[in-house]
């Protein structure tokens, strides 16, 4: 087929272009993501009794605003030649925001319980916790990103795993016993760039087009 | 340059976003054009694939169309989907140097060059499309070959405008993926 043959063929059948192209892939890989997240962390761990109040608000809102942050930077990497910087910002400053959060609950704390507080029971279990739940969501991520055009695929493969844990610390707020926010803020946080790694690991074998 | 293409090949590209047959049509011709003078460029040791890439870049173009945000310089999202073409022969070709090539390549001069007579493609997309499945090749087929529009093949098949158009897409998507496996 000679290239003018293939024009003409893509023009024929060309028609309107399909509106929405990327929230029609990210938002239902997002909530697949997020439903087999909390579907996981309530079988295999089961709902924690003393999730609640304060520090399970907390929780949700700093997973949910990262969720959002990085969805937005998952949007960009889908389309060739998007800035990326301003989710970029958002996501570091959001994470900082947190940290801070984090760094003022060990200050408050009377100087024996701060090794605690940071640490609670869970410290270990955490963060690897949210990368094994952030899996589905990662595997939904990529899927949904392989069928869109990202040009970078490293970076773009961070955004989803970023995104992927985030959706996942979400769903494990719901079955986290610990009620600290430097808890939160260590933790959580290195779980959901443990995600963005294996993200960034996978983009290159994954995202091929 | 880069003006020229904004200035001239943007309002086109747009109108066939909208779906303007025409315009589309001379919007892919021009910008194949470019494709063919960047590849060539880049391509000077594998001369045999420039007109091959042209092609499927045009394919990806075609259908990641929608993946076109206005707020971008439309040359800056065609060169970033025709690099990522390019980088992806490279590998496939076992090139390591691939990264210092591309400090070489700037945006905003890449597709500023225009060379419109094709090369002969040395894979044929018309023996790929005999592997698709039968209802996405007959519609390509009746458009393509006998040269109908949508609505007449609709008319001869009795499928539906819009059911056509998604076997075409599909078509067209999974010819994608075999001309990318066949490399």
């Amino acid at each position: 087929m000679k290239t003018d043959e293939l024009i003409g063929l893509l023009a024929a059948t060309a028609g309107p272009t399909p509106r929405a192209p990327v929230a029609r892939r990210v938002v239902p890989a997002a909530a697949l993501g997020l439903a087999a997240a909390v579907a996981l962390a309530l079988a295999a761990i089961g709902l924690e009794p003393a999730a609640q109040g304060v520090p399970l608000l907390l929780k949700l809102s700093y997973t949910a605003t990262l969720v959002f942050a990085a969805a937005w930077l998952v949007a960009r990497h889908a389309r060739p030649a998007m800035p990326v910087a301003a989710p970029l910002r958002v996501l570091v400053l959001v994470i900082a925001t947190m940290a801070a959060l984090g760094a003022l609950s060990l200050w408050q704390a009377a100087p024996g319980e701060r090794v605690a507080t940071l640490f609670g029971r869970y410290w270990l279990q955490c963060p690897w916790t949210v990368l094994a739940l952030s899996l589905p969501a990662l595997a939904a991520m990529l899927w949904a990103l392989r069928g869109l055009a990202p040009t970078r695929p490293q970076p773009a493969g961070l955004a989803a795993g970023l995104l992927a844990g985030a959706l996942a610390a979400f769903g494990y707020s719901l079955a986290c016993p610990e009620a600290s926010a430097a808890f939160v803020a260590a933790w959580y946080t290195l779980g959901i760039l443990l995600a963005g790694g294996l993200g960034a690991l996978l983009g290159p074998w994954a995202l091929r087009w | 340059m880069q003006e020229d293409f904004e200035r001239t090949l943007r309002p086109l590209w747009l109108r066939g976003l909208g779906g303007d047959e025409a315009a589309y049509r001379q919007a892919l011709e021009m910008i194949a054009a470019r494709l063919r003078a960047y590849f060539k460029r880049r391509l000077a040791s594998l001369p045999d694939d420039v007109e091959d890439l042209v092609q499927e870049t045009l394919l990806a173009l075609h259908l990641q169309r929608a993946t076109y945000d206005r707020s971008v310089p439309l040359g800056a999202w065609a060169h970033a989907i025709a690099r990522h073409k390019l980088v992806d022969l490279w590998r496939r070709r076992g090139r390591r140097q691939v990264e210092v090539s591309l400090e070489l390549d700037d945006a905003s001069e890449a597709l500023a060059v225009s060379q419109s007579e094709a090369q002969p493609a040395r894979r044929d997309l018309s023996v790929l499309l005999a592997l698709l499945p039968a209802a996405q090749r007959d519609a390509i087929l009746m458009i393509k070959v006998e040269g109908l529009t949508v609505t007449e093949a609709s008319a001869r098949s009795g499928v539906s405008v819009s059911a056509l158009k998604v076997q075409v897409h599909r078509g067209l998507a999974r010819l994608a993926a075999l001309v990318r496996q066949q490399r």
